[in-house]
């Protein structure tokens, strides 16, 4: 629209209205243009709005509530100090998803590596003498979570954010920096390795 | 019996020398008795945060507490900084003028000085 | 490697896998080919505890926010500045402080909200140093409800937000230029 330059004159003083509803949601797209220009409510609404998946795809892809916390609380003050070189053209959940894989990424290259034996027997089943079927569940889904935990750092991301997450392929391509192509093969050898790992629950 | 200033080619009598310290505690108290100043910058993190008792500025100094003041002496003149927050409501140009005054006047008053004083409004809440 | 992962049908296995998993039956082709109703099994059998597993709640600890916040914050240092007038010498207000506040004040108008809001002070030369680098020119970004008369309301926009920058935050506003970026129901 038309810009139009006021000429000052004395006027009636207007009434300034009342501080904005508060159940006024503000979208995404907005609550970054005004983080993006200082606002730190506006970052705050952002963080909150989006810190429940973020934390959980820390916690699947770390398996570790303690270093997903750490790698949550990092992402979120790495984006504010970051918020001002993110384009609009990708979604800001999307970028969210970026910094956030990258840290748990970062942490799983700086632990020790797992053993191999102790991934191997990962997924077997607990002694024919356990009598709950509950804790079988409960065993099952423990063996679910080592065996998860022995795929390597970049399928073990692509794996969550296309199982846990449901994302689309694109959508992980952009996250990860990868090509579709790749992320297919990643999810591919992870599915593959999971399937063998977890067969003796079938 | 107390101290007295020393005037003018005046020698033999005690000196009163106000450092920068106690510049800041006597601006800061003026600065936060100033209608439409809701807490000086250090409470901003608390202010900001919507912490309980943010108002007030308590800190390990309490009620003197001189965070959000910067304050320089130099002979008989400050140079003090005022980092404040104020509301929606209020007027941030007449509240930081209004800041500069108090200050102003708390400082001849308590302690002689003549003061340049500079506001910053650091925040203005919304709620 | 190749780079497409096949069965050793030749199918692509992530697509079979993807149309297993979504609870499509066999093709004529998979219900034949051993290699497809392997992967098939492997699927479903997978599925059921990945589910199981993807269905737990996961709850981010209430205290990341506030120390997030706390950093955020701490970090934050007001040089970003408008001029404020003053006979004993300008003051400063904290440019994005202003920003929301008149962001705020469009945000209260039925059917907008504010998105952008740029203020730029001209630095004036004058001898007069109440006068020093006062008035502002805003630019704000707005979204609005579907419907709504947009020549009207931008024109009562610009006479809040002249109206806020004299009596909110004390300094004459020259110019407003809006732009109505996006619309909602």
């Amino acid at each position: 629209m038309e810009a139009v330059r006021e000429r000052m004159e004395p006027r009636v003083v207007e009434k300034l209205p009342t501080p904005p509803r508060p159940d006024v949601a503000l979208d995404d797209a907005t609550l970054v243009v005004r983080a993006q220009e200082g606002d730190v409510r506006a970052f705050e609404a952002l963080a909150r709005r989006h810190q429940a998946v973020l934390y959980r795809v820390a916690v699947r892809v770390t398996g570790d509530p303690a270093e997903a916390e750490d790698a949550l609380q990092e992402a979120l003050v790495d984006a504010w100090r970051r918020i001002g070189a993110f384009r609009g053209d990708a979604a800001f959940s999307t970028w969210m998803y970026r910094i956030v894989t990258n840290r748990c990424v970062g942490m799983l290259r700086k632990r020790r590596p797992v053993p191999v034996d102790e991934v191997a027997d990962a997924g077997l089943p607990p002694a024919p003498d356990d009598p709950a079927r509950a804790a079988q569940i409960d065993a099952e889904l423990a063996a679910l979570g080592r065996a998860i935990a022995g795929l390597a750092a970049d399928q073990r991301v692509c794996w969550v954010l296309r199982e846990m997450e449901g994302l689309g392929y694109e959508e992980i391509a952009a996250i990860t920096g990868a090509s579709e192509t790749a992320v297919r093969g990643r999810i591919h050898r992870a599915r593959t390795r999971l399937a063998e790992v977890m067969r003796p629950w079938r | 019996m107390g101290l007295r200033r020393a005037g003018p080619g005046e020698s033999g009598a005690v000196t009163l020398h106000v450092g920068d310290a106690a510049v800041a505690r006597i601006a800061a108290v003026a600065a936060r008795g100033v209608p439409g100043v809701v807490s000086l910058r250090a409470d901003l993190a608390q202010a900001l945060l919507g912490v309980a008792g943010a108002v007030f500025g308590q800190d390990r100094d309490g009620v003197l507490s001189a965070d959000g003041v910067s304050a320089q002496v130099h002979g008989g003149a400050a140079d003090v900084t005022v980092t404040i927050v104020t509301r929606l409501g209020e007027n941030c140009r007449d509240v930081a003028i209004a800041v500069q005054e108090a200050v102003s006047v708390a400082l001849a008053g308590q302690a002689g000085l003549d003061a340049q004083v500079s506001v910053l409004v650091a925040d203005v809440l919304l709620t | 490697m190749a780079l497409e992962k096949l069965l050793a049908c030749g199918r692509d296995a992530t697509a079979a896998w993807d149309r297993a998993v979504a609870g499509a039956g066999p093709d004529e082709h998979e219900s034949g080919c051993r290699h497809c109703r392997a992967a098939r099994a492997d699927a479903l059998g997978l599925d059921a505890v990945v589910h199981r597993m993807a269905a737990q709640p996961v709850e981010a600890p209430p205290s990341v926010i506030d120390r997030v916040m706390t950093a955020v914050v701490g970090e934050l240092r007001p040089h970003d500045v408008l001029l404020l007038p003053s006979p004993h010498g300008p003051n400063r207000l904290s440019r994005p402080a202003a920003a929301a506040v008149l962001r705020s004040v469009v945000d209260g108008m039925d059917g907008l909200r504010a998105r952008s809001c740029r203020i730029e002070q001209s630095e004036r030369e004058s001898e007069d140093d109440a006068a020093v680098g006062s008035a502002v020119d805003v630019a704000v970004t707005v979204t609005g409800r579907f419907g709504i008369d947009l020549a009207s309301v931008t024109a009562r926009v610009r006479q809040m937000v002249v109206a806020a920058g004299e009596q909110a935050l004390g300094v004459p506003v020259s110019r407003v230029d809006i732009d109505v970026v996006d619309l909602w129901d």
